[in-house]
């Protein structure tokens, strides 16, 4: 897993983002796929899918990289998410999130959302439109980050 | 706000890859398919931004962009429309059951439609003629709905739509009261059906696989008659007067005939009528017809009896099952 997605890292860094920028970020998508063996039990798999169908649980990998040499100040990812799928959770990675297209920003816990009467419920995360992580410290030059978040195929 | 995150440190090396994959593990949950969804064909696609200081001013780099295509899903389901058991009689034609039939998949798809009479778990087999597709307004009408044709007109469902289907059936003439007669309905998606997760590469809509859903991309659901049917019986009974006090049936002696008809069943009974002839050598005594103890007249007019010179003809109409009626008339032997 760590050799493929170092590979994978490298095929997919753009060579002239960073030779202009020093930080490289990597996009991988995986669904997982849930399989039952002879014995019964079951295993899940990560697999790099070329397509997909409602109800499909996928995996969000985003690698980023200094490879400047100069340290990644004000380091902020933002992930708007694919109309198709809705967020599911973040692991341990606990971005920000948006409800409102990217207009406000919090944890999850703090938003609310509008409903047709005027009132106000609390945020699901099924309303999450966009996601953001904010580093409060510089990514130092070398250094490589891993984030993740999962979602279900609308 | 953005302070808030917790990420970050001196180590980026937030979830090295084995970690993660034993999060993913302990977190997953089976996939679940829902009604319709993103619209097979279509492509789910994601990029990522970031943003970032390295002493020059704020920079914003994106990250490659990944596209899904989206496969599709065949998934369908049958439901029955019938609240309860059609009634039925005995032999009778054209009885109809109403099913529903959704296409839960994402995308368009034609479904093969076919019936099961034999299921079991019932008391008789009603026998299938023909099944109708609704012109969408919910009630069967040999003259407006499409006869169904397997194979020459398969509904053809885009994600989420229903139709609804009539099974035209005939009731065998041997049932009796009570019995029931189960027929199923299976709708089956021409593309293919088979274990979740079959797939069909190439045959999905926009390009895609066609991959069989959670229904195994065919539905049935069974639709029932009961037999409400009902029996009538007519007792006749006489009993003779004469002059002289005695039960002999001398000439001038009166008969008065007593006609009780029971009916029998769950069901009802239409269009009942009573016709006696009088018997030879006697004579219908004028007006002495009652139904139920009321006088009926011998004229064919607004009550139920009438006399017309040879007969008596007392007309009941519908009676359910658990009632009686009772018919007398007088004659007088010649």
């Amino acid at each position: 897993m760590r050799n493929t997605l170092f590979l994978l890292l490298a095929a997919l860094l753009p060579g002239q983002a960073l030779a202009a920028n020093h930080v490289a970020l990597a996009n991988d998508v995986f669904v997982e796929r849930v399989t039952t063996d002879t014995q019964g039990k079951q295993r899940i798999l990560l697999e790099e899918p070329k397509v997909v169908v409602p109800g499909d649980r996928l995996v969000f990998v985003l690698n980023y990289r200094n490879a400047g040499a100069q340290p990644a100040d004000k380091f902020v990812i933002t992930n708007p998410l694919p109309d198709a799928v809705r967020f599911a959770d973040a692991g341990d990675t606990r971005p920000l999130v948006s409800v409102d297209g990217g207009q406000a920003w919090g944890q999850l816990d703090e938003l609310t959302v509008a409903q047709p009467d005027g009132t106000r419920r609390p945020a699901q995360p099924a309303d999450v439109t966009h996601l953001r992580w904010a580093f409060q410290k510089p990514i130092p030059a070398g250094a490589t980050g891993k984030l993740m978040f999962r979602g279900v195929v609308k | 706000m953005m302070m808030k995150a917790p990420v970050g440190g001196a180590k980026h090396q937030l979830l090295p890859s084995c970690s993660l994959l034993a999060i993913l593990v302990a977190l997953a949950l089976p996939s679940q398919a829902e009604a319709a969804g993103t619209r097979a064909g279509s492509t789910i696609s994601n990029t990522a931004s970031a943003s970032f200081d390295t002493g020059g001013g704020t920079t914003t780099i994106d990250s490659n962009r990944v596209d899904l295509l989206v496969d599709e899903l065949l998934d369908v389901t049958v439901a029955s429309n019938n609240p309860a058991d059609v009634p039925t009689t005995p032999g009778a034609t054209a009885q109809v059951l109403s099913f529903s039939v959704t296409n839960n998949g994402n995308g368009v798809e034609s479904f093969r439609l076919s019936t099961v009479a034999n299921v079991g778990g019932d008391d008789y087999d009603p026998a299938v003629t023909q099944l109708y597709i609704d012109n969408g307004d919910g009630v069967f009408d040999p003259a407006t709905d499409t006869l169904y044709i397997p194979g020459a007109n398969d509904p053809e469902l885009e994600p989420d739509e229903s139709v609804t289907i009539f099974v035209i059936a005939t009731t065998p003439g041997s049932v009796v009261d009570g019995n029931r007669g189960i027929v199923s309905l299976i709708a089956a998606a021409v593309t293919g059906t088979g274990a979740p997760g079959t797939a069909f590469p190439g045959q999905g809509e926009g390009g895609g696989d066609a991959v069989v859903g959670a229904t195994g991309a065919d539905g049935t659901d069974n639709g029932a008659f009961v037999v409400s049917a009902a029996t009538v019986t007519l007792v006749k009974s006489a009993v003779v007067t004469n002059p002289l006090g005695t039960a002999d049936p001398i000439p001038g002696a009166t008969i008065t005939y007593t006609i009780v008809a029971t009916v029998a069943g769950s069901g009802s009974v239409s269009g009942l009528a009573i016709t006696d002839n009088i018997p030879a050598n006697t004579s219908y005594v004028a007006s002495s017809m009652t139904l139920g103890g009321t006088p009926l007249s011998d004229a064919v007019d607004a009550d139920a009896g009438d006399f017309n010179g040879t007969r008596i003809n007392v007309v009941l109409g519908t009676i359910a099952g658990g009632q009686t009626r009772t018919v007398t008339f007088r004659t007088t032997i010649d």
